[in-house]
């Protein structure tokens, strides 16, 4: 079955009524309710190819969370529609549910007072997982993740980290061709955040599963996503690969450039502006869409001006994804 | 957007019965393991059980002045009445044993668990009920039991075969009544899940209300609790039949004789408008 994801110019409209300000409002609210129509996603259109690892990002509230309950076949979207591995979610949601695996970082799926095992037992016998094919798939499951360490352990007991891989291996027990992963390693100390990471690359690579994953861990990203599709107010503001993004959003290097002369005049170079002047020190940064690379800039202030030292801070993939939200903002 | 459209085959009728033999393998076996789950937790275990009878406190202290302080109520001898308390205890108590997780929903929808439940290829309902393992059942239906025991001992009537095997019936129904009664409560709540006080309201008023002959009761209230809130049907007007008050209980006796029946009719009209609540759900934080 191929495990490709297809969305067209799905929306989903939530009704809220206003709330207004003070006593008076509220009981103005009670008596004649204004109602409003809120757009959590809007027209949004992106395909995940079979064996694909894309990143949803957004800032909190962009309809990230809300895009993965449609096409998981929990909400029904307004208008628009989706396919998961050629099933409509929400139309065919228990049909759906055998293709998917799905992890929501904050909330278990798994029965808070058995034992860990037990769980992953009852989701075999819900799944009708041949006995055998779940032991082999536990066995790697525990090699990856180890985690027959507590997998005897009620849900109750266990800590964040451990809830979220037993989370995980829940998920992935019925081999399903899509995965699902709504900020997974939320909460969570590096060094499990780093085994979850090595889990995921090894379900995509070795597997060739789909995997739709939002985050606000840009570490995340950039360990595991080739493509990112960036969501805001519900609108898709951008698809690309994590290189296209760094080309467009990704220039927002400084140059500090300490002078030999102090009251040298500064008139930099086309696409370079002088952000500010300190005493010898003079702090460079991109001017308009036409800027040069870190590196061009960087060579033109040492090829027009005396430098005696030279230091650049260039932006990690989280300015990058922060000037990003800000001109998605702006726009 | 064409791939993988392999449409599934119709299944027939030995597909049906392997799933449905499956299903109650599945539903027996997380009932088994939520039960020990329960039972590991000792304190737990019996702290549930005993507020599962103290909860009834109040119909053990009616029965009890009923039988030792009056000889009737309402033109119905205090054993009869008795029957009244017992079938509404024992259908309470079934219901909380076996339909019971749909009381308290709001929870489940603020804690996103029903999110979780939507993801698996089983049912929401049954997912629900087999959420946790009620103990506080066991309390229930032992005063349930007790009372039973109590009303059919005391009880003047020849309880033959046709009329135990329809106290039985009444008792599934108002099982079922009483189901779909907080089932619709539980729909509102996956829209609005402040309405899970109204499951509160509910609960106290089929305490309060459910173990008396209805004529004591004003006629609105009597006429309220017949047609708009429906828990005459509950245990009321089965008993009525039983006991020969069927005539005079206010409604014809063909509707009252029809409990069960309207307790069946009653349920599967709940489920349906949970399918479609559950269609419509649209989640909490978006």
């Amino acid at each position: 079955m191929s495990g490709s994801i297809q969305v067209r110019g799905l929306s989903r409209t939530f009704h809220t009524t206003v709330r207004r300000p003070g006593f008076a409002g509220a009981l103005k609210s009670l008596v004649k309710p204004e109602r409003v129509a809120k757009e959590a996603v809007c027209d949004v259109t992106f395909e995940v190819a079979p064996g694909e690892l894309l990143a949803l990002l957004g800032p909190n509230g962009a309809g990230k969370s809300t895009t993965i309950k449609m096409l998981t076949g929990i909400l029904t979207p307004t208008s628009g529609e989706a396919r998961v591995a050629g099933v409509v979610p929400y139309r065919e949601r228990e049909r759906n549910a055998r293709n998917i695996g799905a992890v929501f970082g904050q909330r278990t799926q798994l029965w808070w007072d058995l034992p860990v095992r037990e769980s992953f037992a009852i989701l075999r016998d819900i799944y009708g997982v041949p006995e055998r094919e779940h032991r082999v798939r536990l066995g790697e499951f525990d090699e990856l993740l180890a985690l027959s360490s507590f997998w005897d352990t009620r849900v109750r007991h266990l800590s964040l980290g451990q809830r979220v891989r037993c989370d995980l291996a829940a998920a992935l027990l019925h081999d399903p061709p899509v995965v699902f992963l709504d900020e997974p390693t939320i909460g969570m100390d590096v060094v499990v955040k780093e085994q979850v990471r090595g889990f995921l690359k090894h379900q995509v690579e070795e597997r060739g599963r789909t995997v739709l994953l939002t985050t606000h861990d840009m570490t995340e990203v950039e360990r595991l996503a080739e493509r990112v599709v960036l969501i805001n107010h519900g609108r898709l503001v951008l698809d690309g690969t994590l290189d296209e993004i760094r080309r467009r959003f990704g220039s927002t290097w400084q140059v500090r450039a300490t002078l030999a002369d102090p009251q040298a005049a500064i008139a930099p170079p086309p696409g370079i502006a002088l952000l500010r002047r300190e005493g010898p020190q003079v702090v460079f940064g991109p001017d308009g869409p036409g800027a040069p690379t870190v590196h061009q800039a960087l060579k033109q202030v040492v090829e027009r001006y005396e430098v005696t030292d030279l230091a650049i801070d260039e932006a990690d993939l989280e300015d990058v994804m922060r000037a990003a939200y800000v001109q998605a903002e702006a726009a | 957007m064409t791939d993988g459209l392999d449409m599934p085959r119709r299944p027939n009728t030995t597909d049906r019965l392997g799933t449905s033999l499956k299903s109650l393998r599945i539903v027996w076996r997380i009932t088994r393991l939520n039960f020990r789950a329960q039972l590991e937790y000792r304190s737990e275990f019996l702290l549930m059980i005993a507020i599962g009878a103290i909860w009834q406190v109040s119909v053990i202290v009616f029965a009890t002045v009923l039988l030792t302080r009056f000889t009737g109520m309402g033109g119905w001898a205090s054993q009869d009445v008795l029957l009244i308390a017992a079938t509404r205890m024992l259908a309470h108590g079934l219901f909380v044993l076996f339909l019971g997780r749909v009381h308290g929903l709001a929870r489940h929808i603020q804690e996103g668990v029903i999110d979780t439940y939507l993801v698996r290829p089983m049912p929401v309902h049954r997912q629900l009920q087999l959420s946790v393992f009620p103990t506080n059942a066991i309390g229930d239906l032992t005063v349930a039991t007790g009372l039973m025991v109590g009303a059919l001992t005391r009880s003047q009537l020849d309880w033959n075969a046709a009329r135990i095997s329809y106290l039985v019936v009444c008792v599934l129904g108002g099982m079922l009544l009483e189901a779909a009664l907080f089932t619709a409560v539980a729909c509102a709540s996956l829209r609005f899940p402040a309405a899970d006080y109204w499951g509160r309201w509910l609960e106290e008023l089929l305490g309060t209300f459910g173990s008396y002959p209805l004529n004591v009761l004003p006629r609105a209230v009597g006429g309220f609790l017949t047609f708009g809130l429906p828990l005459a049907f509950v245990a009321y007007f089965p008993a009525a039949v039983l006991t020969g008050h069927g005539g005079d209980s206010g409604v014809p006796y063909w509707l009252a004789a029809a409990s069960p029946l309207v307790g069946l009719l009653a349920y599967l009209g709940a489920r349906l408008l949970w399918r479609w609540s559950l269609g419509h759900y649209s989640g909490v934080n978006g």
